[in-house]
């Protein structure tokens, strides 16, 4: 018997959530042999991300798992044997009826933000009692052994790893992107949310003896890039070029290509928390823009995972990598610490190869979820 | 109906048609994470504790329990007996009142709380602060008087508390019930 799972995801803002829960139900459906219903509220973000689908049809089959438009009007479907509600998201009213209406009632689990904080290792799993006999399960992916660990789709790293070393494939993949990689040059990508730090960071490429190719999601800090050329429109059909720095606007990758993008370039700036994980995966030296909140709340989280990141990074390189990272965070100007970075940048690409080598490890999200279910059973 | 975050230790909600005992709340909130709230709480029926995590905005049951002024009365094969001004009885099984139980001493005046959920005795809630008498300790080994040095102490049932340094054989203390800790010494009862 094949179980069926339901994961419902609601498109808050940008590409996180759909991100992540399009991936889980990939992985889901081609991994562990499962019936995989993707809900979401906003299908043009999920195109976005897979351009095979399409945004008009309420119902599609993409890549094994059956993708359905979650319309605002539900109309009432048989619950799964597994329920997964996406980030807190909040399930139609007549779904968990269903859930309730079964001979043996639904698994639901909700599936939490990724947090490197200790907290998350101690709630990991708990039940929570909804009334009338249903339970919902806290699920919190994480970097312990006590969380539920990360997504990781089977064959990740030996693909990357093959990739990497294949200098044709990489010039090939930047070839059809549009990007021509002179010799020299350190490749950077660059996905954040609107920043602060921005000009000072372009500031301090542009100063650097080494020079820069910086590559952008068209879309991406476009207001921020225009101001700090003076320019009313960019586009890509043209570079941009300050000192050391050149600056190229790419087109808005599928997850594969973004893949292939963080595996081709010596530094990632990535965002949120799906291009923070393909960062990690891609061992590559990566700086993480959180999600910013306004009481703050993220700064600790940002600290949490520095701290565990940093556990065998020694001292100095690991106060560099912090401040950087606080820099680009808070907003502030990033001439000092982006030197001091730059500086350190041989011993943190390989920190972070290790620490990508020891992430996988680990369990993956995905697995983790299905033993959780098993034991459920 | 409250909300999970409402909720404080020694509070009450209902589940599934049984009452749990809030006994311990953590409120955590992470960068976009849902704030929550992780629960130790007990089941004032069946005694068992589980651990739980709620929204901090999910809706809960509370119960407001019935609460009758009782005083302790006597043991007889593990059932403890308490009585009400009308001479109605009590009786409670070890397990129902294992959190107070280290403070049950026979000729105990204290005025206690019997607990009732739809009727039924459950448990029993002692006063915050109760005086116990001291029946055995070590003398002072460094006399000291701040009060800041502890050392252990029996009372008359066998409990253990920690006392002050300066407490001796026969002084009476207050004991904090929520704690089990020693909080002064204190005037005889009576």
């Amino acid at each position: 018997m094949r179980f069926t799972w339901d994961i419902f995801c609601t498109v808050i803002d940008n590409f996180g959530d759909i991100g992540v829960t399009w991936r889980l139900a990939r992985q889901l459906a081609a991994e562990h042999d499962l019936d995989v219903r993707l809900w979401v509220d906003d299908l043009g973000a999920f195109v976005r991300l897979c351009p095979s689908a399409d945004a008009s049809l309420a119902v599609q089959e993409v890549q094994g798992v059956a993708v359905h438009y979650w319309a605002a009007q539900w109309s009432p479907v048989a619950a799964a044997d597994v329920v997964i509600e996406a980030f807190a998201c909040e399930l139609p009213p007549a779904y968990i009826a269903g859930m309730q209406g079964r001979e043996r009632p639904s698994l639901w689990l909700n599936l939490e933000y990724l947090s490197a904080e200790a907290w998350v290792d101690d709630c990991h799993g708990l039940p929570s009692p909804q009334g009338k006999g249903l339970q919902k399960y806290f699920f919190f992916p994480g970097f312990s052994t006590r969380s539920g660990g990360l997504l990781r789709e089977a064959g990740l790293i030996a693909r990357r790893r093959a990739f990497q070393c294949d200098i044709a494939a990489q010039q090939a993949f930047l070839h059809d992107i549009g990007v021509a990689r002179a010799s020299g040059h350190r490749l950077i990508s660059l996905f954040c949310y609107e920043n602060s730090a921005l000009s000072s960071l372009l500031d301090a490429l542009a100063e650097s003896v080494q020079p820069s190719l910086l590559l952008v999601p068209e879309g991406c800090v476009s207001a921020g890039l225009k101001s700090y050329f003076g320019l009313e429109h960019i586009s890509r059909d043209h570079s941009y070029e300050r000192g050391a720095l050149t600056v190229q606007l790419i087109p808005f990758l599928s997850q594969q290509d973004y893949d292939y993008l963080l595996w081709s370039c010596d530094l990632n700036f990535v965002r949120g928390e799906d291009s923070f994980i393909r960062a990690q995966w891609a061992a590559r030296p990566f700086i993480w823009h959180i999600y910013p909140q306004q009481d703050e709340v993220h700064i600790d989280k940002l600290q949490a995972f520095l701290d565990r990141f940093s556990v065998c990074l020694d001292g100095a390189c690991s106060e560099v990598l912090s401040a950087l990272s606080m820099d680009w965070n808070e907003g502030r100007n990033m001439a000092q610490s982006w030197r001091r970075y730059d500086a350190a940048s041989p011993v943190l690409a390989g920190h972070t190869a290790d620490w990508s080598a020891r992430l996988a490890e680990g369990e993956n999200l995905a697995y983790s979820l299905v033993q959780f279910h098993q034991n459920w059973l | 109906m409250k909300t999970a975050q409402e909720m404080k230790p020694n509070s009450v909600m209902l589940i599934d048609g049984q009452p749990w005992m809030v006994q311990k709340a953590e409120f955590t909130k992470s960068g976009r994470n849902s704030a929550i709230v992780k629960m130790k709480l007990k089941n004032l029926l069946s005694g068992s504790t589980t651990e739980t995590v709620f929204k901090s905005e999910d809706k809960v049951e509370p119960v407001i329990l019935e609460r009758i002024a009782v005083t302790y009365s006597y043991v007889a094969d593990s059932v403890y007996v308490f009585m009400d001004d009308e001479f109605n009885q009590y009786e409670l099984s070890e397990d129902d009142i294992e959190s107070v139980l280290p403070y049950i001493v026979d000729g105990m005046t204290d005025i206690c709380e019997a607990v009732f959920f739809e009727g039924k005795v459950i448990s029993v809630d002692l006063p915050t602060t109760i005086v116990r008498q001291i029946v055995y300790t070590e003398g002072s080994a460094r006399g000291d008087t701040s009060g800041k040095v502890m050392k252990p102490a029996k009372l008359s049932n066998g409990t253990e508390v920690k006392v002050a340094d300066f407490c001796e054989i026969d002084d009476w203390i207050e004991i904090d019930t929520r704690n089990g800790e020693y909080k002064c010494r204190a005037k005889a009862p009576f």
